[in-house]
Parts: C-alpha cells; structure tokens; sequence
C-alpha cells in the first residue's frame, strides 16, 4: 500500500472556495459596549435582548481564552474581527419574498446546491439560508405554519415570538457558560429558530445553510430549537466558506429544549474552508452545542461530520435530566493538512433511567491532528442509568496524530458505563483481499475508510446522507481519479 | 481560606527544615539532598486545577503538620507475620525508612549479585549507586520526587549481573510503626537486571497501627537488554496514611518488564508508574487491583511511552469500590512519531458497590505512528444479577454468590503474580474485603 494514494485520498479540491461579489455596509472593528448597541439597533431588537448581550459582553471580558485544548493556533484578535455584517441590498431588512433578495446570493446557493426557489428544491426539505451574519431567506415558512411549525430566523423570532424566545434563550446554553459562548452571546447575528408545537411531528426536515462570504467578519450564529410534548423534528446544518488567506472566526451558539416524548434530530455537516496545506487561512470553529432533555422520555441525538475549518472545537452535548431520556452523539470527523481537531462530546445523566450512546469516529491524515474529548458523568440520583461509548480513530500516513481524553465518572452503583476506543490504519491485508477481489488499490482504501466511517453515515438523514456521502467523497478523491 | 492556600505553597518548602535531621552520608548523597531541595523550592505545588490533580484533593496532605521519621524512637517489632516464606533468605526490611539488618538476609540469593541497603552502600562509596541512581526516572517537574530526593536516606538497591537469572523471588518490606506523632518517610530504592538477567521482586508496604503518616516511595528499575523483571507491588499502609509513589522503569531492547500494584491500604493513596520503552521489540505489563473501602481514596496515573517500534504492552487495572471509597484512573498511552508496530492494550474496570462511592476513570491515547494497534476500554457498574442468580440457582446464598464473583473480578489480576505466598495473601485479602463489602451500610 503505497502512503501516497492514501495521502492523496483526503487532498481532495475544495470545491467551495470561490466568493460572491456583494457590497457590504460599513461597520466598524473590534468589540465594546458601543459596537453591541449598535447590532442591536440596526437589527431593531428589544431592549430585554440588548441587555442580555451586554451581560454577556459583560462576563466574557472577565474571561480567559481556554487553553485546556489540544489545538495550536495563533490567538484570534478579537479587536480585529468585524463583529457585524449586512450585504447593502438587505440593510438588516427582511425580504419578502425572493425577489428583494440580491440575485448574486441566490445565485450563490444555486452553486452551492441549494436552491431557494420552491420550487426547484427537493421536496421535503425546508431551508433557512445564512449569508455572514444575515438570515437570507426561510423556505416553506407558510407550509410549515398550516402545522404549527414556526421555523424562521432568531432575529425574526425576536420580533414575532419574543415570548417563546424570551423564555428559552440562554437556558441551556447560559451567557457566561464559556469564552466562546459568552462571545457569542454578546454578539450573535443570526441563527435559525424552530418551534415545534405539542403533538406535532413536523412534516418536513428543515435546513439551516451556513456561508460565510466576508473576509473580515466573524460568523455569530445562533440557534434555537423547543420542541414541545409528543412533538418530533429534524433538523440539518451545512456550512462552508471561500478560501481567504486569513481566518475566520465562527463561534455559534446552539440551544435544544425537548420536553415530555419530544425528540430532537441535530445533524451537522461542516465543511467551512480548511486552509491550505501550509495551514494558511481556514476558519476557526469553536462551537457551543448543547441539547437539554427537560421532559420525561425525550431524546435529542446529534449526528456530525466534520470536515473542514482550520480549528475545529465543537462538544455537542445533552443533558439527561427527564427521565426515561435518550441523548445520542454520532460523529466522523476528517482531518488532513494542518488541520485540528478537538471534538466529542459530554452526556450528563441526571434523570432515572436515562441512556446514552456515542460513536466517534476520527480519520486523521497529512500533518493534521484529530482529538476526541469526551464527558460522560452520571449523578448520585441518575438510577440505572446506562453509556456505551465506542470512538475509534484511524491514522493515514506517519506525520499525523490521534487523540482520545474520555472523561468517565459516575456516582451511582446502578449504573452502567461501557467505554471502549482504538487506533489503526487502513490494513494492509483488508487493501490486499480487496486488491485480489479486482478492485483497484484506491477504490479499496475508499471502501475501506466508507465502511469505517459507516456506523455514523447511516444515521444521517436521507436527503442529507447523499450530501455526505458526496463530500466524504470529495475529501477522498484523487484516491479514485 | 488564605492561610490554608498559604499553607499548601509552602507545605513541602518548610518540610525541608528536617533536613537538618538527616544522617550525613556522602558527598554524592548530599549533592543529591540539595539538588532535591533546590528544585522542591522552586516547584509549585499541585493544584486540584492542574489537569493531573483535578480528581482528588491533597488537602488531607497539606493540612497537618509533619515531623521526620527520624524522631521517632528505634523499634523493634515482631514482623513475623509478614515475611514470605519464599523469601525466607532473600529480604530486605526497612522499619521507618531505615535498614534493618536484623531482620534480613539474602543468603539464599547468589554472591554476585549486588543487594543490600542503599545508604550503606552510598556511605562507602560504592560506584553502583552512582552509576545508576536516578537514571532511570522520569519524574522531571515533579515536586514529590524531589522531595523525596531532598530526603535522599535509604532504600533497597538490587544489581543483577549480566545473564544471572534468579529463581527466588526478593521480599523488600517497608515497615511503618505506630506512633503519637504525625511523620513523613521517604524511601528511594533502585532495581538494576544487567543484560539477560532475571528477577522477581516483591514490593511491600506496611503500615502496622492506625497512624496517619505520609510515606512517599520511589522506585526506579532498568530491565536491561533480554532482561525479565517481575514487580509486584503490595501497598498495605495504615488505613490513615497517605501513600504517594513514584514507579518509574526503563525497559530495553526484547527486555519484558511485568508490574502488578495492588492497593489496599492507606486513606489517600496515588500511584504513578511510568513505562519507557527505550528500544526496539520490548514488552510490559501495569497491572493494577485496587480494593477501597472506608473514605478511602485511590489515584492511579500511568504512563506507557512507546519511544521505539515494536511493542506489546498491556495494562488491566481493576477496582472494587465499597462505602464512601473514591476511585481515580488516569492511564495514557503514548505512541511517539515513527514507533510503528506497538500493539498496546488497557483496560479500566470499575466495581462500584456502593451507594456514596465515585469512580472517575479517563482513559487516554495519543498516537502519533499510523501502523499501531492500540485499544482501550473503561467500564463502570456493579455485579450482574443474572450471574449472581445462576450461583443462586446452584444452592450458593446470596452472601456466597457475590463473595465469589468479586473474588473472580479480582483474581484477573493477581493471578499471573508468580509468588505463591503473595496470591495467597491477596486471595484472604480479597475475602475480607468482601466480607467488609457485606457489612457496609451502603451497599446496594
């Protein structure tokens, strides 16, 4: 097995890379209490909402930067990021319908595959698309409405259900929770809302499609999905980004709230610009994801692949607090060049009886490092309360680095926690059965890191396994070609 | 709060005050005290902040006040007991961290081998100790070694020529008395095989009261070139004491070093071995059983570097958790660039059987070769009801059921300890445990 088809399995082109022509308004630099008013006035925000950025601008500056993590990089100046970025054509107004959205953009998301139009999209999928720090357009929102279903941007939802939004914002994820998440709180832009009604099974996946355009800007979104008792949803995230020289920064913030038999679907594909192979440029994604399973019976389950970003610093987590409750962690993250990555996730068991399960999967290759980092910690009263943690991580090419820091602990002798993890390569002797079977020593090790990876894949949304399928593939080709 | 925070800081710093009371024994031995003392000041103290210390407090540690062994009066107890009647002629006995010619004797062991107290062989200036003392530690940065160097006194110092392989095993047996008073101990002892060598060695702690006392051991062995070393380690403190060592071997070029550490006293114990591979085509073993009850609390936190291609290592670390008892594992594997071909195993398995115990177990790899094989696995929870059901249905009772399966969850561990006094030991070791687990007032 030669080490250069497997390296030139994850060098794969970027195929996102290019940027769209937009003018943007002018904002200034840099962070203080001024620049957070003046994103909360251009976005006609409430003054409950302005308070809560200001708090939190509040606690971040008493803040450090963590440095707990397996990544190196050169600290972010954060008096240099522009905190804040409208495309002149929208001036933070909404459009009403997708004729006073900037063609470029559509055209934009066309490239991308993601058509807004209706009626080109696949049915079944409702989107809400995020261009830097606006949301551009939300698909299917009347449809959606016919059932209850409220599916907008957080900053539509500030306006139209400051109710709901009021009463879940920063309940899960509170300002102060961490740098990044207190950052965020200070100045996030915008993000999606979902809100799914008592005993509604949404009748669509919705979509949230995340592209940073701005050389200059930081990308501050921030999510928020209830679902209400007996309710069931599922929701999609993709991300990507030009290639620049410098990095960007994206700090997102996301909120989950499953009450009583509620279920919440997360899954993520990330595939921001990863930098070149000398590391240059990339965006840094450090990333707050947490679920809360409030009510009896629930269950939230996060599904992730990740590919791209220069730094990748992302936990989704659940807290197990109903009873009965279900949390689900199922990752496959791909490192190459110099990328980073410190991903996995935490399982706080609260409640009786609660579950958890998680499967990682990390393949790192070329100079990248790829960590799992994960909690699972079970309190005094979580009776029977039961973890199966598997994560397994796969080394291509001898430059590269595999890291596994699970954190176990568990106060209560009812319950049940399995870990188990392991390091390998791609067999010699699996690439020589498929070699002597009449496959062609690439399509072998593709076939090889698929089935690797397979155990996450399958959990993936119909609609979006085809994407995910096509951007692994895209990450391995040249192991093909 | 200030005072105590004080306290910690300074804790180890004014304990070099006793240096005074030491034996003078050699230039060699003093340049070692000062160097120890040096570093000890100028070393923080852990903090339960620091990643390496956040699962336990040291406060236990810092809060008393401490004396030098050496103040307490010469005793002489009856240690009968405890001696292995394997070794009956190859032991060495330090009662409160000094020798005790007394009780020992290697008459059964072979004339060139070199074994004896190593202040009496630093006090004559004997080449050995300075050649290989401190030479195989990896503890750079670790304020407990230097303290313990800073007390630099005596130890066992073991060197096994090349090519002698020794069938009896050794018994070195550190002996803590009762006392009035709260003390510390320091022991350093040195375990050379030469090339082709082999040996068995059985580490033994005792704490013979219900003291508080703080000993801190430090162990370093070399497994030279085809050497074979067998470590086993029976640490037996008071059920006051607190137990922090240093385990540090060096394994060389198809040399196979075994440690087993068996923790069953002491209220705070943490253990550290370290496993460096400095050649190719080695292999080793850190096993480790850890039996708490009471408020006990047991640390381990291991090290298995793979420096070279070619390893087998393997590492099974089994506790059993009773009352309020607390259990920490921290076991990493490290796989440096270029290593290729290591093939290394761990395992972490928790028997929690009590309603107040805790258990937090971190796992841990790093690898930075892509041609390995490297697995590990933690798990936590209590006896399966079904098993116990089984013995049930076979006419066992309830009390003789469990009494059997946490023997069987033991017994993984101790039974590949070659010494058969020392299995026999642990097995009525085991069986008290379990008759204690039955009495606890948490059980589930």
């Amino acid at each position: 097995m030669s080490t250069e088809a497997l390296e030139s399995m994850v060098g794969g082109e970027y195929k996102y890379g290019f940027t769209t022509n937009v003018e943007y308004e002018e904002f200034p630099r840099g962070i203080n209490e001024d620049i957070i008013r003046e994103i909360s006035r251009r976005k006609d925000e409430p003054e409950w909402v302005t308070e809560f950025r200001l708090e939190a601008y509040e606690k971040w500056k008493q803040m450090e930067e963590p440095n707990w993590h397996n990544v190196h990089y050169e600290s972010p100046d954060f008096e240099n990021i522009q905190y804040y970025s409208a495309t002149k054509k929208n001036n933070g107004k909404r459009p009403e319908s997708l004729d006073d959205v900037d063609p470029e953009i559509i055209a934009t998301y066309e490239k991308l595959g993601i058509p807004l139009q209706e009626q080109k999209q696949l049915q079944g999928i409702a989107v809400d698309a995020i261009f830097d720090s606006e949301s551009i357009f939300t698909t299917f929102k009347e449809k959606l409405k016919e059932e209850g279903v409220i599916f907008c941007s957080i900053s539509e939802a500030i306006h139209d259900y400051p109710e709901i939004v009021k009463k879940y914002l920063g309940t899960v994820v509170p300002k102060g929770d961490n740098f990044y998440a207190a950052l965020n709180s200070a100045v996030f832009s915008d993000g999606s809302f979902c809100y799914v009604p008592k005993d509604t099974v949404c009748p669509m996946e919705l979509a949230s499609y995340f592209r940073i355009n701005n050389e200059q800007s930081g990308q501050f979104e921030r999510t928020l999905i209830i679902c209400e008792e007996n309710s069931k949803v599922s929701y999609l995230e993709g991300c990507t980004a030009p290639k620049f020289s410098s990095t960007q920064m994206h700090a997102a913030v996301v909120e989950l709230v499953a009450l009583e038999n509620a279920e919440i679907k997360y899954s993520t594909i990330q595939n921001w610009y990863s930098g070149d192979e000398k590391g240059q440029g990339g965006v840094f994604n450090f990333v707050t994801k947490r679920g809360h399973c409030r009510g009896d019976n629930s269950k939230i389950s996060w599904t992730q692949v990740e590919t791209g970003s220069a730094i990748t610093w992302k936990y989704p987590s659940v807290i197990l607090q109903g009873d009965n409750s279900v949390g689900e962690f199922f990752s496959v993250a791909v490192t190459s060049n110099r990328q980073q990555a410190d991903t996995g996730t935490k399982m706080i068991h609260i409640g009786k009886n609660t579950t958890s399960t998680i499967i990682s999967k990390g393949i790192s290759a070329g100079e990248s490092n790829n960590s799992y980092r994960g909690q699972v910690k079970i309190s005094s009263r979580a009776e029977n309360a039961k973890n199966y943690s598997v994560c397994d991580s796969m080394l291509i090419g001898q430059t590269c680095g595999a890291h596994t820091f699970p954190y176990i602990e568990s106060a209560n002798p009812t319950a049940k926690v399995e870990h188990e993890a392991s390091t390998s390569r791609v067999g010699e002797d699996q690439i020589f059965y498929l070699q002597q079977r009449g496959m062609s020593e690439d399509d072998a090790v593709s076939l090889i890191v698929n089935g690797f990876a397979k155990d996450v894949l399958k959990e993936l949304p119909m609609e979006f396994a085809v994407e995910a399928d096509k951007l692994l593939g895209i990450k391995l080709e040249g192991s093909v070609g | 709060m200030t005072t105590l925070k004080k306290k910690e800081q300074t804790f180890l710093i004014d304990l070099l005050d006793f240096q005074d009371s030491l034996n003078g024994n050699s230039e060699f031995v003093d340049n070692v005290r000062m160097k120890g003392a040096d570093e000890v000041r100028n070393t923080p103290f852990p903090h339960s902040k620091d990643e390496e210390w956040r699962f336990i407090s040291l406060r236990d540690l810092y809060s008393d006040s401490y004396q030098h062994v050496s103040v307490l009066e010469e005793k002489d107890p009856d240690l009968r007991d405890y001696f292995l009647p394997e070794c009956a002629n190859s032991r060495l006995v330090f009662i409160n961290g000094v020798f005790s010619i007394k009780h020992s004797s290697v008459e059964a062991l072979p004339d060139d081998i070199v074994i004896d107290s190593l202040a009496r062989l630093a006090a004559s200036d004997n080449p050995l100790v300075k050649e290989h003392l401190n030479k195989y530690t990896t503890f750079e940065g670790d304020v407990f070694s230097s303290f313990s160097d800073a007390f630099l006194q005596d130890g066992a110092f073991i060197y096994v020529p090349k090519g002698r392989k020794i069938d009896t095993p050794i018994h070195l047996l550190f002996v803590q008395t009762e006392a009035d008073i709260t003390y510390f101990t320091t022991s350093h002892s040195v375990i050379v095989a030469d090339e082709g060598s082999e040996i068995t060695v059985v580490e033994d702690h005792i704490g013979l009261g219900d003291n508080k006392y703080f000993n801190l051991p430090v162990v370093e062995v070399s497994a030279g070139k085809e050497a074979y070393v067998k470590h086993t380690k029976i640490q037996r403190d008071s059920q006051e004491a607190i137990h922090i060592a240093r385990t540090s071997a060096f394994v060389e070029k198809h040399a196979n070093y075994e440690s087993y550490t068996i923790t069953i006293g002491a209220k705070l114990s943490r253990n550290e071995p370290r496993i460096s591979q400095r050649d190719e085509e080695v292999k080793f073993t850190v096993d480790g059983l850890v039996l708490i009850d009471g408020e006990q609390v047991s640390d381990t936190h291991s090290v298995m570097d793979h420096r070279f291609p070619h390893c087998e290592s393997h590492q099974l670390h089994k506790c059993v958790i009773i009352d309020k008892a607390h259990s920490v594992f921290n076991g990493k594997i490290f796989v440096r660039p270029h290593a290729q071909k290591i093939d290394s195993f761990q395992e972490n398995r928790n028997l929690l059987l009590s309603r107040k115990g805790l258990v937090n177990t971190k796992p841990q790899l790093e690898i930075f070769a892509d041609d390995v094989v490297c697995t590990h696995g933690a798990t936590i929870g209590q006896l399966d009801e079904e098993e116990v059901f089984y013995l049930k249905s076979r006419g066992l009772n309830e009390k003789q059921a469990k009494e059997l399966l946490i023997y069987a969850f033991a017994l993984e561990t101790i039974e590949n300890i070659t010494v058969d006094s020392v299995q026999k030991l642990l097995v009525d070791e085991v069986h008290n445990f379990t008759e204690r687990q039955l009495h606890s007032e948490f059980t589930i």
